[in-house]
């Protein structure tokens, strides 16, 4: 179950990482990198 | 580099700063706080030596050992069962920096759920922290950590939490309530592999009275009272008088039979120790409550309770000098003595008796802090 959620953790990671990427409007670039940031504390289950 | 790059690059590491800066506060609430080892203490030794899987992990909690100069009776006083219940956490605090054995020998857990007390319940509005002044100008600070074990130590919880020896069924987050894991088992949940490891030292050790320290919302029908199991009735029943005694009004309530996983039923069946577990009312956890600070905690005062109480609302008395944390924590100190006394009087020939343990009318006095020993 852990690495079901982990994955899935990962791959909305990495979706929005590249919405960050790609996105022009900083404003939603803004939304995306904040978004990432839980994101990436619980796939490195710190959170 | 294209202009959109930068700003991604940009705004990431804006966000990244700002997490930073609060993950140190919240990385904080994981650092046990300082308990000063007080004279009567003989020996600290981990659960883990109890049950060794549990070294290394966020379960291991520290076990204080009050062994008196001659054989007697033992009895073990589990505080910070659910961390979000000050009065329980304190009580062993002041115990292990106070207390003096002289006859038979005292275990205290201040910390039973080590992991609930490095992070506290979402969207409870309650204080990271709570401080208390000392006589000298010191302070000391306590975290105000969650009921349950953290879900970082413990996850997923089930839909539906079913208790291993009974098949009693609760809401899936009780998995992570320590008080409906007893007796445990080795190949459970964290929150069960400390409940065995609990069960574990009463049965090693041979524990004659195990009391378990709690606090309850003013709202919640069992306040102010004694829940034990049928075993440990009768030795309940002495320690509500000599309360009276002492002015303090307990009600004592029987362990209800069908209530499984809690400390009063599971200890009591499990082991041969005597499982009495004690209430004291905090409106810091309640739902009626106000404003959820550290006023609350430490002074017990809340305009809503006052008004809940007027209606009829409640289970315990409530007026606007609320129910200060010194007068919680006297009930549950006046009552461990109490217990020890009954008891040495029913085994005279193996007694447990301390001394230097802060009375209630001492507490009300002078303050918490008064009883608390400074930081070296």
């Amino acid at each position: 179950m852990t690495y079901l959620y982990l994955a899935i953790a990962a791959s909305v990671l990495g979706l929005t990482a590249w919405n960050l990427w790609t996105e022009k409007d900083w404003r939603k670039q803004a939304t995306a990198a904040m978004v990432a940031i839980p994101l990436l504390l619980r796939v490195l289950l710190i959170k | 580099m294209k202009r959109h790059h930068a700003t991604a690059l940009a705004v990431t590491l804006l966000a990244l700063a700002a997490a930073a800066a609060a993950s140190i506060r919240f990385l904080d609430h994981r650092k046990p706080e300082p308990i000063v080892r007080g004279p009567g203490v003989t020996e600290v030794r981990m659960l883990s030596e109890w049950l060794p899987d549990l070294a290394g992990s966020p379960g291991d909690t520290e076990v204080y050992v009050f062994r008196g100069a001659s054989p007697g009776s033992s009895m073990l006083v589990l505080g910070g069962t659910h961390p979000n219940e000050p009065s329980s956490f304190l009580s062993a605090v002041l115990l292990i920096e106070n207390a003096l054995v002289s006859a038979g020998t005292l275990y205290v857990i201040p910390r039973a759920n080590a992991s609930g007390f490095t992070h506290n319940d979402p969207q409870e509005g309650a204080p990271e922290r709570y401080s208390v002044a000392l006589p000298g100008g010191s302070v000391r600070t306590f975290r105000y950590g969650s009921r349950a074990t953290n879900p970082v130590h413990q996850w997923p919880d089930p839909d539906v939490y079913v208790h291993a020896a009974s098949g009693q069924t609760l809401s899936g987050n009780e998995t992570r309530n320590l008080n409906r894991g007893y007796p445990g088992r080795a190949d459970g949940t964290l929150t069960e592999r400390v409940c065995l490891g609990i069960a574990n030292l009463i049965r090693a050790e041979k524990i004659d009275i195990s009391v378990d320290l709690h606090e309850a919302s003013p709202e919640y029908p069992v306040i102010n009272a004694i829940v034990a199991h049928e075993r440990a009735m009768p030795l309940a029943s002495q320690v509500v008088l000599g309360l009276e005694f002492l002015d303090i009004k307990i009600g004592l309530e029987p362990s209800p039979k069908n209530l499984r996983g809690l400390t009063h039923r599971e200890l009591g069946d499990a082991t041969d120790t005597l499982a009495v577990l004690m209430e004291t009312a905090n409106p810091s956890q309640g739902r009626l409550r106000g404003r959820t600070d550290e006023a609350l905690v430490l002074k017990g005062r809340d305009p809503y309770y006052v008004k809940a109480q007027a209606l009829g609302r409640l289970y315990v008395p409530f007026d606007e000098n609320g129910h200060p944390i010194e007068e919680r924590v006297g009930r549950h100190l006046s009552g461990i003595s109490e217990f020890a006394f009954a008891l040495s009087s029913e085994r005279p020939d193996r007694p447990l008796e301390f001394a230097g343990v802060p009375e209630y009318g001492a507490l009300l006095e002078k303050g918490l802090g008064a009883f608390l020993k400074p930081l070296p």
